[in-house]
């Protein structure tokens, strides 16, 4: 199908025009309102002020919310790499027409909305719930556990969204995997754990790079998942934002909240495109 | 090329000939607080006007207040903020002056709830419902008669297990009686005073809900917590080991009203809406369902009596004096709202 040159110029207006509408025109907003002064009466006054940066950097109890947003969305991204990564090795290895099958199985939740899916959790993971129930039934344990309201029940919810984002990477990196190249490491002498540190682990970095990125950065912002789960403690940097904007009502400081997570972020996806640059480029041995 | 889009041009002409279809129906706007409002009722008020509702939810005072201050023009028509927002957004000029000459039903409303400080002769809002704020214990768990007193709450034993609201008002109220202040004090040392202690409660504290406290008591995640009398009622209907306590140094009893944001487009309807409200088989319908008392006082007596005779839901004149009303506090809002904020992110 060929497509002329109006076809072209209209669909790159679209996405720009889309682009600039509702990511980067948002997005100076927030700068502007991280700098000015918040106001009781009509939500932020037209002064520039550095106050909410100062207040975020210097009060403790802020810098805490993200220590433990980190620590938490740390948990969540090894816990998708350890269970993600042998899933998705042995879906590489499988016959073809299982892969499919493996992956659609793997996608179809994803055509639920998140947030349906974060109630869904509660049922499971409930004093009451099905996990309490089959295990008490199964005689394991005696009194139900309590697992909702902890960061037990965020960690969960949070895994259970975020794994496919690790799986997907990691399943196309050792897809293309020469194996080859493991049993030439396997007939020269190699065990199957010093195959797999010396040979495999390198070749699939990038992919568990992507991965770790996928899942961490969102995971920060999931603040509806530690909402529900986590009892509306303000266990997220995402929470905190929200709890800014809609419950302090100080928009300045929930702005400059954002704008360092955005920082943060960026931060993070810098150092991954400078490491895939070293690591992942040269050795691209793959089929 | 052209032609693959037709097919999408025509669906968009579709819609947008059903959306000016739906846009000639009267319609009003409303934004409650969650489950607060019978099905049944908006579609008898639909039957009976032929005005269309379009309604949305909120779990807190402060959501609903961050929301209608964004909105300048063509907004909700009704909503329903407690007695202090009514007052603060009185004050900023967030609602319209009710016109009640289209309010007849007003006649029907207990005088005892009419004409408050936070609102001088209802210029902007009428009574919708009330109720208090107490506890609720599930007595298969704990004994009801070990919980007394909003003290309780502090026991080690509940360390991880509570669950309060999430409504600054309702949280500070405890703190300041077990001290023995008003609920509505503008003292600032006071609500230190309620705020140091309140830090001592938050290792304590499993969750905070506001949009159905009784589900988390349904579903047995927690045993004991801070309840809406309403909600209180609806968990026993399902669980009759869930019980509501009137603690001894008073609970806290609130007010919800029905108001026209400023920005409302359909004042008129707003007010068929609300006068309607005020009819005592609606109130009725509104107390069966939810379980909190109604301002209408002629509903009362179409109740049956183990309804209008449950201490529940409605508490009687001594548990009502030993309690307090929530009232406004002025600016004094920012010093609670700071001392909040400070609980929320430090627990």
């Amino acid at each position: 199908m060929k497509i002329d040159s109006k076809t072209r110029f209209s669909i790159i207006v679209l996405i720009s025009g889309w682009f600039i509408l509702f990511g980067v025109i948002p997005l100076v907003l927030l700068v502007i309102t991280s700098f000015l002064t918040m106001d009781p009466a009509n939500l932020v006054r037209l002064s520039f002020s550095l106050k909410a940066y100062s207040q975020l950097l210097i009060d403790p109890s802020y810098i805490i919310v993200f220590i433990r947003s980190v620590k938490l969305a740390l948990i969540t991204t090894l816990l998708c790499l350890g269970l993600g990564y042998p899933f998705a090795w042995y879906t590489a290895r499988m016959p073809p027409r299982w892969r499919t099958s493996v992956l659609v199985l793997l996608m179809i939740p994803f055509w639920t909305n998140s947030l349906v899916r974060t109630y869904a959790m509660r049922m499971v993971l409930g004093t009451q719930g099905i996990l309490n129930k089959a295990l008490l039934s199964l005689g394991f344990i005696h009194t139900p556990l309590r697992i909702m309201y902890t960061d037990y029940a965020v960690v969960a919810g949070l895994f259970y969204l975020m794994l496919p984002f690790m799986v997907l990477p990691l399943y196309a990196t050792i897809e293309k995997l020469n194996f080859q190249l493991v049993e030439a490491a396997r007939d020269l002498g190699a065990g199957a754990a010093s195959a797999f540190i010396k040979v495999i682990f390198p070749l699939t970095l990038p992919g568990i790079m992507a991965g770790c990125v996928m899942v961490f950065v969102p995971t920060m912002g999931l603040f509806y998942v530690a909402s529900l789960l986590g009892g509306a403690r303000q266990l997220l940097v995402g929470n905190l934002i929200q709890q800014q904007f809609l419950n302090a009502r100080n928009w300045p400081l929930g702005s400059a909240t954002s704008i360092v997570l955005i920082i943060f972020m960026a931060v993070m996806l810098i150092g991954y495109g400078l490491l895939l640059r070293r690591f992942g480029r040269g050795k691209g041995i793959s089929g | 090329m052209k032609t693959r889009f037709k097919p999408l041009i025509i669906l968009a002409a579709v819609l947008l000939l059903a959306a000016l279809q739906a846009q000639a129906a009267e319609k009003i706007f409303i934004y409650n607080w969650t489950e607060y409002l019978p099905e049944s009722v908006l579609e008898q008020f639909t039957k009976e006007t032929g005005i269309e509702v379009v309604y949305t939810t909120y779990d807190s005072n402060e959501t609903m207040y961050a929301k209608l201050k964004l909105i300048k023009k063509d907004g909700y028509d009704v909503a329903v903020p407690s007695t202090y927002f009514v007052s603060k957004m009185g004050r900023e000029g967030m609602l319209m002056k009710l016109d009640h000459a289209l309010l007849p039903n007003m006649k029907n409303l207990d005088p005892e709830l009419l004409n408050k400080d936070y609102d001088p002769d209802n210029a902007y809002s009428i009574p919708y419902m009330w109720g208090s704020t107490g506890i609720a214990v599930n007595t298969d768990e704990i004994p009801k008669e070990q919980i007394t007193s909003w003290k309780d709450l502090w026991k080690p034993e509940f360390k991880g297990k509570l669950l309060l609201q999430d409504d600054l008002r309702e949280v500070f109220h405890m703190a300041l009686r077990i001290k023995g202040f008003s609920g509505n004090t503008t003292n600032p040392k006071e609500i230190e005073q309620a705020y140091l202690l309140l830090k001592d409660l938050m290792p304590n504290v499993l969750l905070f809900n506001s949009d159905s406290p009784r589900l988390p008591f349904l579903a047995g995640e927690v045993s004991i917590g801070m309840i809406w009398n309403g909600e209180a009622w609806m968990a026993r209907e399902e669980n009759p080991a869930i019980q509501y306590v009137y603690p001894k140094e008073g609970a806290s009893f609130w007010v919800d009203s029905f108001v026209i944001p400023q920005g409302a487009r359909n004042p008129k309807g707003a007010h068929a809406f609300i006068n309607f409200m005020m009819t005592p088989e609606v109130a009725k319908a509104c107390v069966e369902e939810y379980g909190y008392p109604t301002p209408v006082t002629p509903a009362i007596a179409l109740l049956d009596t183990d309804i209008s005779s449950s201490r529940t839901i409605f508490p009687d004149a001594g548990i009502i004096k030993q309690g307090e009303f929530q009232n406004d506090v002025g600016q004094a809002i920012e010093i609670y709202q700071k001392y909040w904020e400070k609980l929320r992110t430090s627990n």
